[in-house]
Order: structure tokens, then C-alpha cells, then sequence
């Protein structure tokens, strides 16, 4: 029995023989074919017909902006597409900055680097894309589609961001940071409170430094945490004493209070899920005590009762006049339930990573802290990577429970949306699978990009 | 260096208790100062509310019969939610690995879509677009599906239950559990004499056949015996097309959160059946090709024992989720404990201890499963040096 | 370009021990646009020791992978005791019923005792009831010289003991002929001679074995034939001595050189 072709047929190379292989290889599984592909083409066809003719679907075109930022006032409007097109700028900062520093990493070691084109990355995104695509459908005038212009061409200013020298690739993420922040205050003006916002800038901070494993000398550390106070008390400073108007976060609402709250959990997890983990590794049994019951009281319970408690308890703890609004609540639990699992998943990170690398670093002679920060903390962080993005997307998906505690996040306006009378019993479905749509795109996307992730560092370890 | 960093230590744990210390008093002070109460005293003070679908309760009962109903709603919704994902995941868990395009592709689809939509919104989309304005008629003109050849309903669809068919005593059920239990015992000398049989003379055993097939003859003599001991009950609408009777009826909330969770974990679980099948080294599967093993045997044999030990660990955590989910039962009407205690709260009950039982309840939960976590793990261990 | 002086040594084995157990005609075997195995011609004998030697990459552990079917080749014949390899599921099974094999990797079942890692293809495949499977085990163990430890599990004993125990249950099926994939390059240099020991008894005992290796000495003390294979190729076949004494060609004596 010889394959007298020029080529053997280990790969089937026809479109026949494609089928043959894949769909009919044996009886049971051609049955099942056989089975299955009625069924497919029936829910398919349903399914274009739900889409494209019988959908209510002007529930949402006549509701987009309330999907979009909820009950935020209309005439302030403005502020959200300005946060819009610096967010750009930070997108366009980042990714030039990102892909430029693995440029130069890889230059360095004689490694090829293959420059992404625009195309090659919209391709990869086009979840989002199809997303955005779909909002513009369902927008009503064309203001939007402008909005949208202008964001792309200013995500290409901040890729000029990559022409930066090396010695200032930094400056590159601190231009991002900048415009980030800049983005919150367009919106927020002053009337967010000013001690989260200081939280904010330093956990940024922390990020960066985490980053940044230059600290070589103790003046300098005294110097840059001495630059960092000042830093806060400026900021402190202004917020106190300086009133710029604005709309604090406790009126947005919809899809953009969705992103942010989902943004500013992560932001604020991060450096206290890695005391956390780093405190459950104390030596002190105190400590260790504190921080393990921490986590396993989070842990153990759904997030919503740390919504409740945040709602109902949180209030009490507090003095009299501390009255912080709902969403800071909304956001304080979250930090503090997402905190407890990036502990779990840093833990895990430091304790696969074998011993004999501690004991190097102590062999050449580092003291302990900077064996910490500059060769374990680097190497564990790096190894959890997709866990780390798996609980950020949990924490995304998570902040549709705002709206239990009466929050208007972008799965809670459906209740706006059907509170009017024209939509109060019908659309139900319709508005559910733009909502779970919405949200799939997202999470979607960061889920591939995860992987992407997780299959590039395995080769390079 | 040392001394720093203990005195730094040192320093957290005492600002943690001061912190914590703080946090109290004010609690305890603005308590006091609004009169509310933090003991637990409201427990036995009536509801003041009904709970629907629960006919020994009403209004007048004590909070602490509705935190016994919530969590034994809890518990149901768990349990179906598990066994519903248990199952749907193993199938397409291992669709995915499969030669057919078609079976794996759907597989595919299926996880990447359910995984990353909230599950809220699954239990949201059960509840209003399916359920509550849904395509379904309300029970008035509910839909039946009669059994056919007979006048009896096999299922009826309506907006606020479903109704299945149930078993009913109809005399001797008694009897019958002891043959049941009797048949069981036989089985399981059955199962030991096939497998010796097997080791003596090394035919195959068979004994799945054996055993099932004498526990079915059995149970069929005890029925006939026993002169239909049970019957079953099929759902009907009452006189006035108001209630459902007979057969057991299923309430659209319920059926919103453990149909929506089981979908939603069973992605997760279908991932995790997957991953670890695959974990199994490569070449365990080329040992037991070279040593002449079928397809079957290697499966049974080499692949799923090592694939049971990785999967089950990840598996006890999911059913951990998923008993945190039914929380997710407060935005819908189905009276899970999270849903009672707000209910509660919003009818004026103290905040602070209820929120203090709702935690209980899930941290118990939560220990009950991480127990058998741990004792689940050392029974698997593989022995190593 | 296959040179065969030892030609006369690789005929007389052949003719000497008769039939031959083992054919290999004109095979080829792709990965993707790989080619791994270019016009393999291989006869092996009843009761003949083959050694494949050649540095890595050369595709012998390939060309033993054909042999039952944990590869597949893509054109050509083998033909192991009469039966041909197809793709037909029953000639396979035939097939890896008579070959036994022992990988780089040992390949031991971790979740059973090693007693269990040995009778489990006699009970499943040859339907052997379990105290006569349990008794060849034990017979197959002492071969092997570890019957004490057939109450273990595999991660409890060293690597030279776990890949004795591989052999022991590859032998335990009785097999007509063995393939070694490289069963020593994966142990510390303690233990290898604890695995040569029982392969070179096994040679002695008669078995139809194909060794492939880099330990030249179990190539001088027990193989009839050594075949050297580069790049894809038999590049050159003959007895052991002949290698070491005049190899013919010059990859041969390019890559004897680098390991001798």
C-alpha cells in the first residue's frame, strides 16, 4: 500500500478531503456531523433574522447616549469628548512607548523584532473595532463619527512618542500618565475627592517605579521619595484650596462609568494586592496573621456584600461629615475585593519561582529589599501575567454589579432605558445582547491579547 | 537593615489595629447615636414580608425562618448550578479536543462567548427577555406538551413556571426504598464478583452490564410486586388555570439563576476539562500506544486518572464561584439569602448585623468546600519521593 | 549513498539467522517540508542486534518511531513479522503487540505502582487473568533485578530504576522485538550501567533488539550491525568493528570522531 503521489497526504489538501477528514473521520463522528449541522443552520438563521430584520433595534438608537454616559449632564457633554481625545493621546503614548521599549530590548540582543502595522493591529482588535463600528451605526448624528476622526488622528500624534531617544523612553510613559489624568480631570474638575485622587497618583507612581528598577543609591530613594511626597502635597494642595469645576464621578453613568470604575479598581488593587501577598510572606506572624485573615475573609464572600457593606456599613465607620458618594464606596469595595486576589495570584508568582534565585541574589550580595524589587518581584510578576489579566477581566465583568446597589452602570441604565413607556415590556432581549455584546468585545479582546502574552513569554523563558 | 524592616513590620501591624480600632468605635458611636442596634435580637421579630414561592412562610414568621429559607435557596440553586455545569462542561470540554471540526468549533464558540460576558447578564436575559417578556405565554395559557398517546402534560411552559414531571407514593414507597436499597447491595456484590472473575481468569468483565442490568431487573420484580408502589404525577392546571398541580413545578427565578450560572460556569469548567487533558505529558499517551492499548484503554486507563487529579483542584474552586454567584440572584425574583437580606434591610432590619450573617453564610459555605478542597487534595497526591 | 562493506557482514546476517523479522523498504517520512527519513532500506533479522547511531537530528529515533506507528511514514513499506504497516487500526495494533519500546523519557504511568505500570497491558490486551500477570510481572521485575520495589510508585525511585522498570513492561508483553529510543540519555552517568547491564543480558538471551544510542561500548559488546544515519540517510552499515577500525565514509568518520 504505497503513496505513489510526488507528495504524501499527511495534511488533506482539497477541499473534499478537508470534509472527509474533519467532519466524517469515522461513523459516530458523522453522525454527529450530520446531526449538529441542521441545528447550526437553524440557530445561524435565527439568529441573522433577530439581527438584521426582526430586532427592535431603535431601543438602542434612541438610547445610545444614555448607554453611552448615562444620566452625566447633556450640555456638559464636552467634557467626555475632550477625556475621549486625550485618551487617545495616552493610547497613542503608550503603545508607541511599549513598542518601542521591546524595540530596543530586542535590538539589544541581536533578536529580530517584527514592527506591527496599523492593519496587523487592527486585525487583532476586532472585537472592539466591530464594537465601535456598531456605536456608530446606532449614532444619530454624525458628531460622533467626528469624535471618532479626531481620536484617530491624535492616537497617531502620541505615536510620535516612539521618535523619543532611548535615555528618555520614560518620558514616553509619563506623557501617557499625564494625559491620563488630564482625561479624569477634564471631567471631575475638583469635586472628586482629593485624597483618592492623591491614591491615584501614587499608585501610578508605584507602577511606575516597579517599573523603573533603577534605584541604585540610598540618597537617591531618599530623593525620589522625598520628590514623590512633594508631589501629593501639591496635588493636595490644589485640590483643597483650588475649585475648577466639574462633574465628579458620582454623576457618571453608562458604559464611560463602566470603563472607569473598572480602570481605577485595577489601578488601586495592584499595589495593595502586592503588600498584601508580600505581608503574607512576613516573617512576622502578626503581620502574616493580618493579612492571610484578610484574604480569606474577602475570598470567601461574593462581591456583592462588599457592595452592601459598602452601601450600609461603611457610612457608620466613618465621622459624621465624611460622606463619601456611592460610587467612591462602589470603588473602595472593589479595590478591596479585586486586592485580595491579585495577593493570591502574586503569592502564587513567588512561590513558583525557585529558591536558588533568592540565594543568588544574596550570594553577589544584595541586601534584601533590593533582592525583592529588582530580582524576584520582576521575575514572579512577569510569570503571572495572564492570571493578573484574567482577574482584571473578572473585575471588568464584575462591575455590572454596581447597579444592585442602584449605581447606573452600563448594564444598569437598561433600567433607564425600560423605564420608559415606549420600552417598559418589549426590547428586553435586544438591549441585553447589545449590552453582552458590548462587554464581550471588551473582555474578548483582553482575553486574546492574554494569551498572545502568554504564548510570547514562554518562548522567551 | 534587619531592625528596619521588623520595625517597619512592627509598625503596619500596629497601625492596622489602630485603624481598625477607629473604625469600630465610630461605628459602634454613630450607632448608638442613631439608635440603631447591632446585636442580633432582630432575628426573632417578624419579617414583614412574604416570600413567594414559600408556602409555610409568611409575613408574621421570624427573620431567622427567612435566613433559613434563604439559605436553603442558596443551596438548591448551588447545587442544580453544579451539576448543570458539571455536566455541560465535560461534554463540551471535550467536544473541544475533538477530530470534528464542527463539534470543536461550536465548543469553541460556546466558551469564548460565555466566559467573557458578566454573568449577571445571562441571568438578566433568563429572567426578562426569556422569562418576564418573553416569547412565553403567562400560565393563564400556558403551553403544554402533552405525553403523547395519552391526555396527561409532559411539560408546561410559562412565564413564571415550568412543569415537570414528578414521582408520587402511591402506597408502598416505603417498601419500595428498601428494595431499592436491597437492589443496591446486590449490585455492589455483583460489581465485586464480576471484577474477580475478571482477575481469575482475565475475560472481560462486563460489569457496568451486570450491574445495571440486574439492579433494573430487580427494582422491575419489587414494582411489579409491590403493586405500583409510586406513580408518577404529571403537571396540570388547576380548575381555574391559576396554579400548577401535581407534577413539580419550577420557578422562573430559579430557573434564571441555576440554568444562567450553569451555563456561565460550564464554560469555565469546559476550559478546565480541557487544560487538563492536555497537561497529561505527551508521552504517556506514546507509552501506552507502543504497549498495544486501544483509543479506550488508554483514555480509561493512563489519560483520565492523571487528568481527574490536575482537573479537580480548579474544578472545587468553580463550584466555589459559582455558590458566590447566586448572590447575583438580588437583581432578579428569586429569594436567595443575598436577596432576602436586602429585602430585609429596605424593611428597616439592622444593616450591620445582617450583612454580618449574610457573610457568615458564604464564609461557611466557603470553608465547607475548602475542606474538601484540602482533603480532596492529599487523597490524589501522586506519590513522589 | 548507502555504503555497505561490512555488505558482506549485513548479508551473512541475514542469511545466517534467516528470515528477515523486519523490512524496511524505500521509506520516507515528511514533517511538513521537512524531510526526516530519505529511502530507507533496513532488513533485521531474528535474534539480530541493530544499533543505530548518528547525530541528532539524523532521524533515527523517527525511523524507530515508524516502526510502530507512533509515526507514520509517507511512502514506502515496513513490514514487522509479516505484517504490514497501513493505516488500518487492526494492523497497528498487531504490530505494537509484538514490538516493545522503551523511551528516552521512561513514560512510566505516575498514578500506578510499578507493579500495576507492568501487568497492565498483559490484563488489558492479552486478557492474562491477574495472578498470572502478576507472576510474569514479578519474573519480567527480577530480569530486571528490582522485584523489591513492585510496591512502589514511580516518582519514588531513581531514574536508572524507573527506566529498568520501562523495560520490564515492555517486556512484559512478550514482545519479538524491542526498539530503545536513546533509554540512557536522560540519566545521570551512575545509573547507565545499570541499563546496559540488563539490555546487554537481554542481547545475550536472544532478543531481536534495535538500539538507538550514542554508547559506543554496548555497540562493540553486543550488536551484530551498526548503521549510521545522517541527515535522513543510511550513510553507512557494518559490523562494529569495522567501524571503529575503517569506517568508509567521510560523515562517518566525521561524526566517529566527534564522540569517540
Amino acid at each position: 500500500m504505497t503513496a505513489v503521489n510526488a507528495r504524501p497526504n499527511s495534511t488533506p489538501n482539497s477541499a473534499v478531503s478537508w470534509i472527509k477528514v474533519r467532519l466524517f473521520p469515522n461513523m459516530a463522528s458523522g453522525i454527529v456531523t450530520l446531526l449538529l449541522l441542521p441545528v447550526v443552520v437553524y440557530l445561524a438563521y435565527r439568529s441573522f433574522l433577530f439581527v438584521a430584520i426582526n430586532g427592535r433595534w431603535e431601543v438602542i438608537q434612541r438610547n445610545l447616549t444614555l448607554f453611552m454616559q448615562g444620566t452625566f449632564p447633556r450640555d456638559e457633554q464636552w467634557r467626555i469628548v475632550v477625556q475621549l481625545i486625550l485618551m487617545g493621546l495616552a493610547l497613542g503614548f503608550g503603545t508607541a512607548t511599549a513598542l518601542a521599549a521591546s524595540a530596543d530590548r530586542a535590538r539589544e540582543a541581536g533578536l529580530p523584532f517584527a514592527r506591527q502595522r496599523p492593519w496587523q493591529m487592527a486585525r487583532r482588535f476586532w472585537p472592539l473595532i466591530l464594537f465601535v463600528l456598531v456605536l456608530l451605526y446606532f449614532a444619530n448624528t454624525s458628531a460622533p463619527w467626528l469624535v471618532m476622526l479626531v481620536a484617530l488622528a491624535v492616537i497617531g500624534v502620541g505615536a510620535t512618542a516612539r521618535f523619543l531617544p532611548t535615555r528618555l523612553r520614560n518620558l514616553g510613559w509619563i506623557l501617557m500618565a499625564l494625559s491620563l489624568i488630564a482625561g479624569f480631570q477634564v471631567v471631575s474638575g475638583t469635586t472628586g475627592r482629593s485624597w483618592l485622587a492623591t491614591a491615584t497618583i501614587v499608585s501610578i507612581g508605584v507602577w511606575i517605579s516597579v517599573r523603573l528598577e533603577r534605584l541604585e543609591t540610598l540618597p537617591r530613594l531618599a530623593a525620589k521619595t522625598v520628590l514623590v511626597a512633594l508631589a501629593a502635597a501639591v496635588v493636595f494642595g490644589i485640590y483643597t484650596f483650588v475649585t475648577v469645576p466639574g462633574i465628579g464621578w458620582d454623576r457618571w453613568s453608562g458604559l464611560h462609568l463602566t470603563l472607569w470604575v473598572s480602570a481605577l479598581a485595577i489601578v488601586l488593587s495592584f499595589p495593595l494586592g502586592l503588600l498584601l501577598a508580600l505581608a503574607r510572606r512576613s516573617t512576622l506572624p502578626a503581620l502574616r496573621a493580618l493579612a492571610t485573615g484578610y484574604i480569606e475573609l474577602i475570598r470567601g464572600v461574593p462581591l456583592i456584600t462588599l457592595l452592601f457593606m459598602g452601601q450600609f456599613i461603611l457610612g457608620f465607620m466613618l465621622p459624621a461629615a465624611a460622606d463619601p458618594s456611592s460610587v467612591t464606596r462602589a470603588i473602595a469595595a472593589m479595590t478591596l475585593f479585586t486586592a485580595a486576589y491579585v495577593a493570591e495570584i502574586v503569592r502564587g508568582g513567588l512561590q513558583a519561582l525557585p529558591y536558588g534565585q533568592t540565594e543568588a541574589a544574596q550570594a553577589v550580595g544584595l541586601p534584601p529589599g533590593k533582592t525583592m524589587r529588582l530580582v524576584i518581584l520582576p521575575q514572579a510578576l512577569r510569570a503571572v501575567i495572564p492570571a493578573m489579566v484574567g482577574q482584571f477581566i473578572s473585575i471588568f465583568k464584575d462591575s455590572s454589579l454596581l447597579f444592585i446597589i442602584g449605581i447606573n452602570e452600563f448594564l444598569g441604565v437598561r433600567s433607564l432605558v425600560h423605564a420608559q413607556a415606549d420600552f417598559r415590556s418589549i426590547a428586553h432581549a435586544e438591549t441585553l445582547v447589545f449590552i453582552a455584546f458590548g462587554y464581550w468585545a471588551f473582555a474578548y479582546s483582553m482575553s486574546r491579547e492574554s494569551q498572545r502574552l502568554e504564548r510570547r513569554l514562554r518562548v522567551g523563558l | 537593615m534587619r531592625v528596619l524592616r521588623v520595625v517597619g513590620q512592627i509598625v503596619a501591624v500596629v497601625g492596622v489595629f489602630l485603624l481598625l480600632r477607629w473604625l469600630f468605635g465610630n461605628l459602634i458611636d454613630n450607632s448608638r447615636r442613631g439608635g440603631i442596634s447591632l446585636d442580633f435580637g432582630f432575628l426573632n421579630r417578624p419579617t414583614q414580608f412574604q416570600i413567594p414561592n414559600a408556602p409555610d412562610f409568611n409575613p408574621r414568621s421570624p427573620v431567622w425562618q427567612m435566613v433559613v429559607v434563604g439559605i436553603k435557596n442558596t443551596f438548591l440553586a448551588s447545587v442544580f448550578g453544579i451539576a448543570l455545569a458539571g455536566v455541560l462542561g465535560l461534554i463540551i470540554g471535550i467536544s473541544r479536543l475533538s477530530q470534528n471540526w464542527l463539534t470543536s468549533r461550536l465548543a469553541a464558540v460556546y466558551v469564548e462567548f460565555f466566559r467573557n460576558i458578566p454573568p449577571l447578564v445571562i441571568i438578566l436575559f433568563f429572567a426578562f427577555a426569556v422569562f418576564l417578556h418573553g416569547p412565553l405565554p403567562n400560565l393563564r395559557e400556558a403551553f403544554e406538551v402533552g405525553f403523547p398517546g395519552t391526555s396527561h402534560n409532559l411539560f408546561i411552559f410559562s412565564l413564571e413556571q415550568w412543569g415537570v414531571p414528578s414521582l408520587a407514593d402511591a402506597g408502598n414507597l416505603g417498601y419500595f426504598g428498601l428494595a431499592v436499597a436491597g437492589g443496591l447491595a446486590v449490585a455492589a456484590l455483583i460489581w465485586r464478583w464480576r471484577t474477580r472473575v475478571h482477575d481469575e481468569t482475565g475475560d472481560p468483565h462486563h460489569r457496568v452490564l451486570w450491574t445495571f442490568g440486574v439492579l433494573f431487573a430487580l427494582l422491575m420484580v419489587a414494582y411489579v410486586l409491590l403493586g405500583e408502589p409510586f406513580r408518577i404525577t404529571w403537571p396540570t392546571l388547576s380548575e381555574n388555570r391559576r396554579r400548577l398541580i401535581d407534577g413539580f413545578a419550577i420557578n422562573a427565578g430559579f430557573i434564571s439563576v441555576a440554568g444562567a450560572l450553569g451555563l456561565y460556569t460550564a464554560s469555565h469548567v469546559a476550559e478546565i476539562f480541557r487544560g487538563s487533558i492536555l497537561a497529561v505529558a505527551k508521552g504517556q499517551t506514546e507509552a501506552a500506544s507502543a504497549l498495544a492499548l486501544t483509543n479506550f484503554q488508554r483514555y480509561r486507563f493512563v489519560i483520565l486518572p492523571q487528568a481527574i487529579r490536575i482537573a479537580l483542584p480548579p474544578l472545587i474552586n468553580q463550584s466555589l464561584n459559582l455558590v458566590k454567584n447566586t448572590s447575583l440572584a438580588a437583581a432578579v425574583a428569586y429569594a436567595e439569602i443575598t436577596n432576602l437580606t436586602q429585602a430585609s434591610i429596605g424593611n428597616g432590619r439592622p444593616a450591620v448585623p445582617s450583612i454580618v450573617i449574610l457573610m457568615a453564610v458564604y464564609l461557611s459555605f466557603s470553608l465547607i468546600i475548602s475542606l474538601i478542597l484540602n482533603v480532596v487534595n492529599r487523597r490524589i497526591q501522586l506519590v513522589a519521593r | 549513498m548507502t555504503s555497505e562493506t561490512g555488505g558482506n557482514a549485513f548479508a551473512d546476517a541475514t542469511q545466517a539467522r534467516g528470515e528477515a523479522f523486519i523490512e524496511v523498504t524505500d521509506v520516507d517520512k515528511f514533517f511538513g517540508d521537512f524531510q526526516a527519513l530519505k529511502d530507507i532500506n533496513m532488513k533485521v533479522g531474528k535474534q539480530e542486534v541493530v544499533v543505530v547511531i548518528g547525530p541528532s537530528g539524523s532521524g533515527k529515533s523517527t525511523l524507530i518511531r515508524c516502526i510502530n506507528r507512533l509515526e507514520k511514514h509517507d511512502r514506502g513499506r515496513i513490514v514487522v513479522d509479516g505484517i504490514e504497516l497501513s493505516d488500518d487500526i487492526r494492523n497497528i495494533q498487531e504490530v505494537r503487540r509484538e514490538t516493545g519500546m522503551v523511551f528516552q523519557q521512561f513514560n512510566l504511568f505516575p498514578h500506578l505502582t510499578v507493579l500495576e505500570n507492568v501487568t497492565l497491558a498483559p490484563r488489558e490486551v492479552r486478557h492474562m487473568p491477574k495472578r498470572e500477570a502478576e507472576d510474569l510481572a514479578m519474573e519480567m521485575l527480577e530480569r530486571v533485578k528490582i522485584p523489591e520495589q513492585a510496591r512502589k510508585f514511580p516518582g519514588q525511585l531513581s531514574g536508572g530504576q524507573q527506566q529498568r522498570v520501562a523495560i520490564a513492561r515492555a517486556l512484559a508483553m512478550q514482545p519479538k522485538v524491542m526498539l530503545f529510543d536513546e533509554v540512557t540519555s536522560a540519566l545521570d552517568p551512575e545509573m547507565i550501567k545499570e541499563v546496559l547491564d540488563v539490555m546487554v543480558k537481554l542481547a545475550e538471551g536472544g532478543m531481536t533488539m534495535i538500539v538507538v544510542t550514542h554508547e559506543m561500548g554496548f555497540a562493540r559488546a553486543v550488536a551484530n550491525r551498526v548503521v549510521f544515519m545522517s541527515d535522513g540517510q543510511i550513510v553507512e552499515v557494518g559490523t562494529p568493528e569495522h567501524f571503529f577500525t575503517d569506517p568508509q565514509e567521510d560523515r562517518t568518520k566525521l561524526f566517529l570522531s566527534q564522540i569517540l
